[in-house]
């Protein structure tokens, strides 16, 4: 017999904020998406955490304007935290806090939308693991290479995936004097010649990347990366470039969506505040945050050939780090010989990458898309709970 | 009139004293937060509060609202309820909320919050005594509160003063726990003080350190003891090699506290100069109090001395047994590192740095000729503690500018010379020389001249304004304050024409919005606390605006 009921609604917990330098884009990414979410399926309860890796609770959180200024009134909050032991899945009020009834929030299932370090780099993913919590997106080996440029670069190529050559240039340099500052600029200019762009290893946002065109500048813009990150990687600078970029939903195999092309691709790379706070022309989409960038969808001005290879590129690096939920996968064309590199990948995509969802051929509104996401996550779940754990008997030492 | 001819509202007194009560109630919380914002910003510190507060309460329609309700009570005890509650719930809707609205907003902190609970039960037993000597109903209802609204600045300072011997309990026990966490970690303690620059030293000196080592420096101007108290117990975590501790001096003594909280083992002294005269008396005392930093070094501990600063130098001469180092740009003294070649550009600020083991072509995306000698000062004390000297001039390239602090700012197509944050006349006259090489079509200055300078605050501030009308195709005088001074020192250069004044910050922004095109320079020079400005946004949301400003 077919059980006909309506599937019992679920606690889904929106998980935003965090100590990261897209704190901000991710409070906004975390409302949208708190606000998508099918309220006849789940009650949502927004998370607030705070840059001090508190977790907050409260209705205040759901409004942007709380988020003004010093941050959202702790007072009128509750302050909660999920301890690790399997089958607990509660937010619990930490001890101290007042106004608060009952023993905590039963969360069925966690939607991380935390972007940048603390959220999307297996760490926030860990302690879910340790809870025993079904939860959407990339389980922690996904995120922590995802967050990591160079290990993704291999894992891409490996794959058979085209990248971007580059060096890396780790913190130690710092404990050998100066004589790095000459060794490296030789060794880069004998790789790539000028310029080249110098990046953060571990960050997601455009912080902390400059171009350098002489090694004066290679050395300051690696100087510059260590202010947020122990490893700087550099590459060469593709003087005509474009950026191409793909998302992928990770359903019974990957699907990945149409293209998009930012427009200020051309001039250069992206800078933070144009990629989160740039105002005017949108071809998609009247929200805020990367949804609110200037794009063109699925440009038709591209080969047809390019955009399904990069779609391809696309499922393949999303499976080849065994990828879940929604995944941005940037590409970078190089305009004078028509070569497609594969950049990074976003795990954890500034407004879920929806834009590109809802256009065609697939015609996903986020919602729909969500409610796939937190049923995969639910499944993936009961399967690793039904995975062996109990030793062998040439294991058990105590009987 | 409606009163006259006989009740049509029931005119029982007491089925009023309710309603009143209530409205009483919510009216003075709201005006105790007000008030509280201002005497948080002046550090709880009661004289100068009250200093802020004069007459101020005799100002608040809150407390003319209660005196026409009493006068109302004697014809109609219903009328005047109703004119009360009315007049109240309009005072609450008007009154910005001070933990928003303003320049400084409050921050309702654990110390605010007690001393604003306490300061309500103070007002309360004001208003219950008064019921209760004064049996007239409704009408003592109203003097009450009359009297409630006019002592809240003084119930404020009664609370405070209740609260002193706890706050020390505590403030004592955190002092303790930072002792011991220092204790444990050991980090290389360096103190910086100065008039001047002590902030900026600070954060560049930490920018060079942390590419030699993990390095703790107190964002912003944390510089008291309650504050670099927090900041040990919050940050500072084994593994830490450098501690950078800004040591203002607020009187004699208050750096000898602050070094036994933080015993440095090096330290900088940035200038000694007039700034806080006021608070100090005489500029021996200021040597004397930000000398004690030099002597809590030990026995061949590191002094850097900005040796252009004759108080400074002094400093240094009062210690013979530590290892002094000297920087400066002007001084004859033979120094361990002079600065030269010092060029401005929109991008930055190209110079030399001469030192005894070679000379360094550097460059800065940083403006002004203090800060650069800041930045000399914190290279000298780089190189001493080991740092590789291309490691630090590289790392110059990296520096940023503080917000606020003679930024250099494009904005479509005009100029902004951003040095709003607590200016004194060198800072003054360094945005003056910047805003003078820099290219502009024409250059105005926004300002409300310099403070706390004692009785040399015209003088000053009427050289400034000469200096100022030689640079600047106008000048914009905000406020009263140094209104004078600027009238007089405009006309000194005869270019009086090129005054004009302005009551507030937000008068400056619409001539501004008026006068101002592409390719002129905007100079935004000092920003009083807000409580030099006109009383706006106390009591009623005039300063909405205010808000809106920012």
């Amino acid at each position: 017999m077919t059980d006909v009921r309506p599937p019992a609604r679920r606690t889904v917990a929106v998980l935003f904020g965090g100590r990261s330098l897209e704190h901000d884009v991710s409070i906004v990414s975390g409302l949208q998406v708190a606000q998508a979410l099918d309220p006849e399926r789940f009650s949502t309860v927004p998370v607030y955490i705070d840059q001090q890796l508190r977790w907050w609770l409260g209705d205040d959180l759901w409004h942007t304007e709380s988020f003004k200024g010093g941050g959202p009134d702790r007072s009128r909050l509750t302050e909660v935290a999920l301890a690790p032991g399997f089958g607990a899945s509660t937010l619990r009020p930490v001890s101290g806090t007042t106004g608060f009834s009952g023993d905590g929030v039963h969360v069925d299932v966690f939607l991380p939308v935390l972007h940048g370090t603390y959220g999307e780099d297996g760490s926030i993913q860990g302690l879910l693991e340790l809870a025993g919590c079904a939860y959407v997106g990339c389980g922690v080996t996904a995120s922590a290479i995802g967050m990591n440029k160079r290990l993704t670069k291999v894992v891409a190529m490996q794959a058979g995936v085209p990248v971007v050559p580059w060096r890396s240039c780790g913190r130690g340099v710092l404990d050998r004097g100066s004589d790095w500052m000459r060794e490296i600029p030789v060794d880069v200019e004998q790789a790539f010649g000028w310029p080249v762009i110098v990046k953060p290893c571990n960050l997601g946002s455009s912080a902390g990347v400059s171009t350098a065109g002489t090694p004066n500048e290679l050395v300051a813009g690696v100087l510059k990366v260590f202010e947020y990150d122990s490893e700087a990687l550099i590459e060469p600078f593709i003087k005509n470039r474009l950026e191409l970029n793909v998302a992928v939903a990770g359903l019974d195999r990957p699907v990945a969506s149409v293209s998009e092309m930012p427009v200020t691709s051309q001039a250069s790379p992206l800078s933070f505040s144009e990629k989160y706070k740039r105002q005017g022309r949108k071809s998609v989409g009247s929200s805020e945050g990367m949804a609110g960038a200037l794009r063109v969808l699925d440009p038709d001005d591209l080969p047809a050939e390019l955009r399904q290879r990069a779609q391809d590129y696309a499922t393949t690096v999303f499976a080849a780090l065994g990828c879940e939920g929604i995944s941005r996968i940037d590409f970078l064309i190089d305009a004078d010989d028509g070569g497609l590199y594969f950049n990074e990948i976003n795990t954890l995509p500034g407004s879920m990458a929806f834009y590109l969802w809802s256009a065609a051929p697939h015609f996903w509104t986020i919602t729909e898309l969500l409610n796939r996401m937190i049923e995969r996550a639910e499944r993936l779940r009961a399967m690793k709970r039904g995975l062996q754990r109990q030793p062998p008997s040439e294991l058990r030492l105590f009987g | 009139m409606a009163w006259e001819r006989g009740p049509v509202l029931p005119d029982n007194a007491s089925l009023w004293t309710i309603p009143v009560s209530a409205a009483v109630v919510v009216l003075v919380w709201r005006r105790l937060l007000a008030y509280l914002r201002y005497f948080q910003q002046e550090g709880y510190e009661q004289l100068r509060f009250l200093r802020w507060t004069g007459v101020r309460p005799f100002t608040d329609p809150a407390f003319w609202l209660a005196v026409a309700a009493a006068w109302l009570s004697s014809r109609s005890a219903a009328w005047s309820a109703v004119t009360y509650v009315a007049g109240a719930a309009l005072l609450i809707a008007g009154q910005p909320d001070p933990r928003r609205s303003g320049k400084i907003t409050l921050k309702l902190t654990w110390r605010a919050t007690r001393v604003v609970a306490v300061a309500g039960v103070v007002a309360s037993a004001f208003w219950f005594a008064w019921n209760v000597l004064d049996a007239s109903g409704l009408r003592a209802l109203y003097a009450a509160s009359a009297l409630v609204v006019l002592l809240l600045p003084i119930c404020l300072i009664i609370a405070n003063a209740l609260l002193a011997p706890y706050e020390r309990h505590v403030q004592q026990g955190y002092e303790a726990d930072a002792v011991r966490t220092l204790d444990r970690v050991r980090p290389f303690v360096i103190g910086i003080t100065g008039s001047y620059g002590k902030s900026s030293t600070k954060s560049m000196l930490a920018h060079i350190l942390q590419f030699k080592g993990p390095t703790l420096a107190a964002s912003g101007s944390i510089n008291t003891l309650m504050g670099i108290t927090r900041h040990i117990r919050e940050n500072l975590v084994f593994g830490c090699e450098f501690m950078i501790v800004e040591m203002g001096a607020y009187g004699i003594g208050s750096i000898r506290r602050l070094c036994e909280l933080t015993p440095p083992s090096a330290a900088i002294v940035t200038a000694v100069g007039d700034m806080h005269l006021e608070r100090f008396g005489s500029l021996e005392n200021i040597v004397q109090a930000k000398s004690e930093l030099a002597q809590a070094l030990p026995s061949g501990g590191l002094l850097v001395v900005n040796a252009d600063s004759p108080g400074a130098l002094k400093i240094a001469r009062t210690v013979p047994d530590r290892r002094v180092l000297l920087y400066g740009e002007t001084s004859n003294e033979d120094l361990d590192t002079r600065l030269t070649k010092v060029e401005f550009t929109r991008q930055g600020t190209s110079f030399v740095l001469n030192t005894r083991s070679g000379e360094y072509a550097c460059f800065a995306p940083i403006h002004g000729r203090p800060i650069i000698l800041n930045l000399a000062g914190a290279f000298t004390l780089a190189l001493a503690l080991g740092v590789d000297p291309e490691v630090i001039v590289a790392s110059f390239r990296t520096l940023k500018p503080v917000s606020n602090r003679l930024e250099v700012v494009e904005d479509r197509g005009i100029t902004w010379i951003r040095d709003a944050y607590n200016s004194n006349q060198m800072g003054f006259r360094a945005a003056l020389e910047v805003a003078a090489a820099l290219p502009a079509q024409h250059r105005v200055l926004v300002t409300p001249g310099v403070i706390e300078l004692g009785a040399m605050q015209a003088e000053v501030n009427q050289a400034l304004s000469k200096s100022a009308a030689d640079v600047c195709d106008n000048t914009l005088v905000v406020s009263e304050t140094n209104h004078d001074a600027f009238v007089a020192g405009h006309r000194d250069a005869g270019r009086s024409d090129r005054l004009v004044a302005v009551p507030t910050r937000t008068d400056a922004f619409a001539w501004i919005k008026d006068h101002v095109h592409d390719g002129d320079a905007v100079i935004l020079e000092n920003d009083l606390p807000d409580l030099y400005e006109p009383s706006e946004g106390v009591f009623w949301t005039a300063s909405a605006a205010g808000a809106a400003r920012r």
